[in-house]
C-alpha cells in the first residue's frame, strides 16, 4: 500500500495517573494509517475512541508513547512554529453538532478561526471570499456567514464544522462520531458523502471514529475495533466484515440489523465474554498478524488455531 | 369523468425538482444573542420601570445638589430642623412646612420667618436635606460601583485563573477562599477598620476584601464548564493560544453571568455600606452616605421623621430596582438558569 503517513506506537492514556480514579482510556496501542485512506476507528461507547484521536492531535499530553507523522514525534517539545505548522496539517471534525461552534459567534468569525490565526488571509475582503468558498464546499452559501450557529440544523451545523477544519487546508483529519448526533439517516449519508468527495478531491487521511460497525462500512478502507481501551482487531473494511476473528468484532457485527430479511430471521446476537478467552497466567497477549494485513489480539495459542481456521477456508 | 386507479394516466403526475440549496436557507432574521436578550428584557415591564427608576436616582444623584438652592453644608441654625416644604405641592396640604411642635400643628417656617424653601427640610444644624439626600446618594452609589467594579475584576481573574489553569494551581488557590470564606465578613471588617481610618476607601476594602468569592466561584464554575467544550477544543486544534480562547471563546460566553451577578452585587454593596455607617463603623461626618443620613434620622424618628423618610425611600428603591433589574437580565441573558 502506499506510504505511512502517521504511526502510533505504543501509545497510552492514563487519566488520574497513580490516583485511586486512574481510567486507563488508552491502553498501549498501535497502528499505522497510510496516506489517503480511511482508517475506521469503532468499539462502545467509552472504550477510549475520543481519547485516542485527541491524543493523536496534542489536545492530551500522551501518557506514554509516541505519535509520529511524516517521520516527526507529534508529542516531543517543538518550538512555537513548528507546533503552528503541525497544527496545520492535523484537523479535528467533533461529535456534538452543538457544542462544537461558539454561540456568540458569527460563521464567518468561527470558519475564518483557522485563517486568522494562521494569517491565511491579507484582508477582511479576502477573508469574507475565503470564508464563502469554503461554505460553498460544504454545500452552503453567502447568506450563512453572517448568521450565528444556533440558527442551523445539526447536519448544517456538522458541515459548518468540516467548513473550519478545512479552511487551514490539512492533509489529516480526525472525525470523531460527526454522524452519530445526527438522527436523521439522509442527513448522516449527506455528511458521510461530502467527507468522501473532500476526500477525492483533497487527497485526505482520515481517521473516522464510529460507534457503530453499520456506517464507516461505507467510508473505511480499513478498520480497527477497540475495546476498552485496547485495539483487538485490524484489517481491511470487507476482511472484517467477512471474516471477523476477534469474538468482540463478531459481536459488534451481529449487532447490525441488514435490510434483507432472510438474513434477519437467522441473524442472532452474540455477546462477547472477556473471560471465554480462559488466558493462563503468565501468556503474553499481543497483536498477532493473522492472515496478511489482518491483525487480531491473541495469544500464541488462539493465533495458532485462528490460522488454522482461516487456512481451512481458502 | 371516471379515473382509471390501476392505470392513472401520465399527464396526472407533475414532476418537482428538488432545489437543494433551498433546503439550506433560513428565513429567520439573524439575530446576535445580546440583540435577542434586548428584546426578551424590553418584554420584562419590571425590569423597564426599574431601569428608568435608576436611571432617575443616578441623574438625581449628580443633579440634585445642583437645583437646589441651598448648599448641603451650610449650617443656619435659625433653619434647622424644618419639615418639608415644597413650591406648588405646599397647596395640597402636604410637604408645605407644616410641623409638630409641642404637640401642635403649626407652620414652621412662619414660625421661624423663614421665605425660602426647604424641599426636603433641613437637619438638627440648618443644613438642606435635599442637597445632603443627593450627595449621600451620589457616594453611597460611588462606593458600591467601585466595590461591584473591584468585586467583578478580582473574582473574575481569581476565578478565571482557578478554572482555566486547574490542576494544582486549582487545588491552592480554592483551598485559600476556602479559608478566606469561613471567617465571618464582619470580624474581618471589624478588625480591619479598627486600624485603618473609618472613610470611603476604608470601606470600600471592607465591602471587596471578601465580596470577591461568590463572583471567583461563578467564573471559575464556568470556565471549567467552557474550556472543554468542543469548541474550545476545535479551537486549541487550530492553533489558538490561551489569550485567544480566553478573550474570544471563554470570556464572551460567561460576559452574561459576570454582568448578571454584578447587578446583584451593587445593591449587596449599597446595603452592607448603609449597615456599616449604621452601626457606626462606616463613614464619619462631614461625610455623608445614605446609611448615615438614616442613622442621623434614626435618632430623630419622633420628632424630625423627614431626615429618615428621604434616604429610606431612596435606599429602598435602589434596592428594589437593582434587584428586579438583575432578574431581568438573568431572565434575557440566561433562560436556562430561571429556575
Ligand atoms: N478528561 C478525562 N478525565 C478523566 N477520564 C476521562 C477523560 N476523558 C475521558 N475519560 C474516560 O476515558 C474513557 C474513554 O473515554 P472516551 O475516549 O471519551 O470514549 P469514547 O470516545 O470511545 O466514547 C471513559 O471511561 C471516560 O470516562
Ligand atoms: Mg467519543
Amino acid at each position: 500500500m502506499a506510504e505511512k503517513l502517521l504511526e502510533i506506537k505504543n501509545l497510552k492514556q492514563y487519566f488520574n495517573q497513580g490516583k485511586p480514579n486512574e481510567v486507563r482510556a488508552v491502553d498501549d496501542i498501535s497502528f499505522d494509517i497510510y496516506k489517503g485512506e480511511t482508517l475506521g476507528l469503532v468499539g462502545e461507547s467509552g472504550c477510549g475512541k475520543s481519547t485516542t484521536g485527541r491524543t493523536i492531535i496534542r489536545l492530551y499530553e500522551a501518557t506514554d508513547g509516541q505519535v509520529i507523522y511524516d517521520g516527526i514525534n507529534v508529542h516531543d517539545k517543538k518550538s512555537k512554529k513548528d507546533l503552528k505548522s503541525f497544527n496545520r496539517k492535523m484537523q479535528m471534525i467533533f461529535q456534538d453538532p452543538y457544542a462544537s461552534l461558539n454561540p456568540r459567534m458569527k460563521v464567518l468569525d468561527i470558519i475564518a478561526e483557522g485563517l486568522d490565526i494562521h494569517g491565511l488571509v491579507k484582508n477582511p475582503k479576502e477573508r469574507k471570499e475565503r470564508v464563502v468558498e469554503l461554505l460553498e464546499t460544504v454545500g452552503l452559501n453567502r447568506e450563512h456567514a453572517d448568521r450565528y450557529a444556533h440558527e442551523f440544523s445539526g447536519g448544517q451545523r456538522q458541515r459548518l464544522g468540516i467548513a473550519r477544519a478545512l479552511a487551514v487546508n490539512p492533509e489529516f483529519i480526525i472525525a470523531d462520531e460527526p454522524i452519530s448526533a445526527l438522527d436523521v439517516v439522509s442527513i448522516q449519508a449527506q455528511v458521510v458523502n461530502l467527507l468522501k468527495e473532500l476526500q477525492e478531491e483533497k487527497g485526505l487521511t482520515y481517521l473516522f471514529i464510529a460507534h457503530d460497525l453499520s456506517m464507516v462500512k461505507y467510508i473505511s478502507d480499513r478498520i480497527g475495533v477497540m475495546y476498552f481501551g485496547k485495539l483487538v482487531e485490524l484489517a481491511s473494511a470487507e476482511d472484517l466484515y467477512k471474516n471477523p476473528m476477534h469474538p468482540y468484532t463478531q459481536s459488534l457485527l451481529s449487532a447490525i440489523p441488514l435490510p434483507d430479511p432472510n438474513y434477519e430471521r437467522t441473524r442472532v446476537r452474540k455477546s462477547y465474554d472477556p473471560a471465554s478467552h480462559n488466558y493462563q497466567d503468565g501468556e503474553e497477549i499481543a497483536m498477532r498478524e493473522v492472515t496478511p494485513g489482518h491483525f487480531v489480539y491473541c495469544s500464541t495459542k488462539e493465533l495458532a488455531t485462528l490460522q488454522a481456521i482461516s487456512g481451512s477456508q481458502v | 369523468m371516471k379515473h382509471d386507479l390501476q392505470k392513472p394516466p401520465a399527464s396526472s403526475f407533475e414532476r418537482i425538482e428538488i432545489d437543494s440549496s433551498h433546503a439550506e436557507r433560513i428565513s429567520k432574521p439573524s439575530l446576535s444573542f445580546w440583540q435577542d436578550a434586548w428584546l426578551r428584557i424590553r418584554k420584562n415591564k419590571a425590569a423597564i420601570v426599574s431601569m428608568f427608576i435608576l436611571a432617575f436616582i443616578i441623574i438625581m444623584a449628580f443633579v440634585g445638589p445642583m437645583i437646589s438652592p441651598h448648599d448641603s453644608e451650610t449650617q443656619t441654625i435659625t433653619h434647622a430642623n424644618l419639615p418639608p416644604k415644597v413650591p406648588g405641592i405646599e397647596k395640597l396640604g402636604i410637604m408645605n412646612g407644616v410641623g409638630t411642635l409641642a404637640g401642635k400643628e403649626v407652620d414652621l417656617y412662619e414660625m421661624k420667618k423663614v421665605d425660602t424653601y426647604y424641599w426636603f427640610g433641613t437637619d438638627g444644624l440648618g443644613r438642606d436635606m435635599f442637597s445632603r439626600v443627593w450627595e449621600g446618594t451620589q457616594i453611597s452609589l460611588f462606593i458600591a460601583f467601585v466595590a461591584a467594579l473591584i468585586d467583578m475584576v478580582i473574582g473574575v481573574a481569581y476565578g478565571g485563573i482557578s478554572g482555566y489553569y486547574g490542576g494544582r494551581v486549582d487545588d491552592i488557590m480554592q483551598r485559600i477562599v476556602e479559608i478566606l470564606y469561613g471567617i465571618p465578613t464582619l470580624v474581618i471588617v471589624i478588625l480591619m477598620l479598627s486600624f485603618m481610618d473609618p472613610g470611603i476607601t476604608a470601606i470600600i476594602i471592607a465591602i471587596t476584601i471578601t465580596g470577591w468569592i461568590g463572583m471567583s466561584r461563578i467564573v471559575r464554575g464556568q470556565v471549567l464548564k467552557f474550556k472543554n467544550q468542543e469548541f474550545v477544543l476545535a479551537s486549541r486544534t487550530l492553533g489558538a493560544t490561551d489569550s485567544r480562547i480566553i478573550t474570544k471563546h471563554i470570556l464572551p460566553n460567561i460576559l452574561g453571568i459576570i454582568i448578571i451577578n454584578t447587578m446583584f452585587t451593587i445593591p449587596t454593596a449599597i446595603f452592607f455600606e448603609a449597615f456599616l455607617s449604621f452601626i457606626g463603623l462606616g463613614l464619619q461626618p462631614p461625610d455623608a452616605s445614605l446609611g448615615t443620613l438614616i442613622n442621623d434620622g434614626y435618632k430623630l424618628i419622633k420628632f424630625q421623621p423627614h431626615i429618615l423618610l428621604y434616604p429610606s425611600i431612596i435606599i429602598s428603591l435602589l434596592m428594589i430596582a437593582f434587584n428586579l433589574l438583575g432578574d431581568g437580565l438573568r431572565d434575557a441573558l440566561d433562560p436556562k438558569m430561571k429556575d
